[in-house]
């Protein structure tokens, strides 16, 4: 079968199902089940007001359910079980050999670097081009243009990067940007940036902070503009300066969104994976958690260890997950 | 009248402004003009090192016309048209009804059921590679357009409930209640009043989706294996190997990759950021 066709009917199929289970399940409860007329026309229509809200919420619940709630049981069960003594339980045999080996610790403190800079350098980033933006005829324009990264794949952005740090042996010309620069600012021989152990998280980092920053200064910039004028302007009689609006008065204003972009990065700094294992593979010390996993799961075969590592990520990301519950909770309140 | 229009500022931050913006401006955008010129230069320059001067040929088409013919470029794009546009549909009609029954009927889990979808949100995927990888395998859906599209409706729509319930929660509710007052069917609330209501949030959720789904790659290289059903993503990382050298070839292929989402983002940009805004800050 022609595969747009296939696609077609998956839309059909989807469509049709949501509107036609939506549909049918209402008409039976309002008709067949509980049908309001008859002595109990009052209570049967209470009661069918109770089991609607279900109704619109099966689908997505049953989604959720199937492809999230059970695999990380299943995740949970895996790391804790030896997949080739026939899934015989083994405790914490697992997490023990992934705490003995460098390459786990090695990956640890990496992403922990990834943690600190990459939220922190996207937000600065990010608040600084929303502030020079601001002010500007053509600032949507530019904006624009900042925020583009953004809509590129982590892949797509990896290997633009490749371009920018590719390194050609010493005879021939390069063409890599870096190298290229570096030449021409009288540099003796081109570098092979990805290769030079620590200081190269630092430019995978820099692929990353390239695509978020347009994300922090979208969201930073709409705070921005929902400062009050009368704050900025008592400010300006009163004789502050530029930089003492902007640090006093405007930065405490928007201090929830900024904590707001820099805990969306984190989340997405704790799951990197594709750009790592695009640009380096973990080769040479630039190891992250998630490709830790994965390289664990497909390359190793080894499913024990690849579960407990994606346990840690799980583990990481468990403070703002509660967080963000909590919060959710006290706006309910 | 604040912000203070920068023509009316001193000389000194005036010239500031002019020339720093679009020198950090240039900088920022370097990487992408640095893979555009590329895909547009021949391998003859390429290889004399000219990338930063003018090419002394264009091959913009060819380049482009050579990538469709040593690579299932073409069968990569359409999949990932077949996997991202079925999964947005798919994704957002659930999120209306969830979000709908979340936010407008009061009943005891309706709480319960809200931090659940919150938590939801945030589980790592890693977490979830393994028993959904088996899960395919078992049911048949491994290295097939419909298991990703599946897999992708069903991960992306706790984040579209999420979305939709904060929405709808902050329509005027008085609108339902006079609906039901007058004893219009639920079913007819729903359709006439809230739906439309809602459309802003379903154009942003809409664009969202979209280039989440098409920029996805991890989900790509784990539910696929063969050629058949690879996206673009994917099919990149693929090229990529295959031309190693041929970075004219890689480039194009790339920026192939990136057409799709970032004209979605040039011509839905309002509801782009329109998305991204209630996602994050509510």
């Amino acid at each position: 079968m022609h595969p747009a066709l296939q696609g077609l009917i998956t839309i059909i199929v989807g469509v049709g199902g949501c509107v036609g289970y939506y549909y049918l399940s209402n008409q039976f409860l309002d008709k067949v089940l509980f049908p309001a007329r008859g002595a109990n026309a009052g209570r049967n229509i209470n009661r069918a007001n109770m089991i609607r809200p279900w109704l619109f919420l099966a689908p997505a619940l049953f989604a959720l359910g199937l492809y999230l709630a059970y695999p990380v049981v299943e995740t949970l069960r895996l790391s804790l079980t030896d997949r080739d003594a026939g899934g015989a339980f083994v405790g914490g045999a697992n997490y023990a050999q992934m705490f003995a080996e460098p390459k786990f610790w090695e990956a640890m403190r990496n992403n922990m670097l990834w943690l600190i800079i990459v939220p922190a350098m996207s937000t600065a980033f990010g608040l600084l081009a929303a502030q020079l933006t601001d002010r500007l005829a053509w600032g949507n324009i530019a904006k624009s243009l900042i925020f583009m990264p953004m809509a590129i794949s982590f892949v797509g952005a990896a290997v633009i990067w490749k371009l920018v740090y590719d390194t050609r042996p010493i005879e021939q010309d390069q063409i890599g940007i870096l190298n290229a620069i570096l030449l021409s600012l009288g540099a003796e021989e081109p570098r092979t940036w990805l290769t030079i152990p620590f200081w190269n998280n630092f430019f995978l980092m820099a692929v990353l902070i390239w695509i978020q920053t347009g994300f922090a200064m979208v969201i930073l910039s709409a705070a921005l503009r929902g400062i009050p004028e009368e704050t900025v302007e008592a400010a300006i009689v009163d004789g502050a300066n530029p930089f003492q609006i902007f640090f006093r008065i405007k930065i405490p204003q928007i201090a929830g969104t900024i904590v707001v972009v820099w805990t969306t990065i984190t989340i997405v700094v704790l799951k990197v994976f594709d750009i790592v294992f695009a640009m380096t593979n973990g080769q040479w010390e630039t190891q992250v958690l998630a490709n830790y996993m994965y390289d664990k799961l497909f390359r190793a075969n080894d499913w024990g260890v690849g579960s407990a590592a994606a346990m840690i990520i799980m583990l990481l990301v468990t403070p703002i997950l509660v967080w963000n519950v909590y919060n959710a909770r006290k706006e309910m309140k | 009248m604040f912000p203070t229009p920068i023509q009316r500022t001193s000389a000194p931050s005036r010239i500031g402004y002019q020339v720093f913006l679009p020198v950090a401006m240039i900088i920022w955008l370097l990487p992408l003009i640095a893979i555009f010129m590329t895909s547009v230069r021949g391998l003859k320059d390429i290889n004399s090192g000219n990338i930063f001067g003018w090419p002394t040929e264009f091959k913009l088409i060819e380049n482009y016309i050579a990538v469709f013919e040593a690579s299932p470029a073409l069968m990569y794009l359409m999949n990932s048209f077949y996997i991202t546009i079925p999964t947005v549909i798919v994704a957002v009609s659930l999120a209306c009804l969830a979000g709908y029954g979340l936010s407008i009927y009061r009943f005891r889990l309706a709480l319960p059921l809200f931090f659940l979808f919150v938590a939801g949100n945030f589980v790592p995927f890693q977490i979830l590679m393994v028993p959904v990888r088996d899960f395919s395998v078992r049911t048949g859906l491994y290295d097939t357009i419909q298991g990703q599209v599946l897999f992708h409706a069903a991960f992306q729509t706790g984040f579209c409930t999420l979305f939709m319930r904060n929405f709808i929660k902050a329509l005027p509710q008085e609108l339902i209640e006079a609906a039901r007052v007058e004893g219009v069917s639920e079913l007819k609330i729903f359709w006439y009043v809230v739906i439309p209501l809602m459309r802003p949030a379903i154009a942003a959720l809409a664009v969202l989706i979209f280039t989440f789904v098409w920029n996805d790659f991890f989900w790509a290289t784990v539910l696929t294996q063969g050629e058949t059903a690879k996206p673009i993503t994917a099919g990149v990382r693929a090229l990529n190997g295959q031309f190693v050298a041929n970075w004219h070839l890689v480039s194009a292929a790339s920026l192939l990759a990136a057409v799709p989402p970032v004209a979605m983002f040039f011509l839905m940009q309002r509801h782009f950021i329109a998305g991204l805004t209630l996602g994050a800050v509510k």
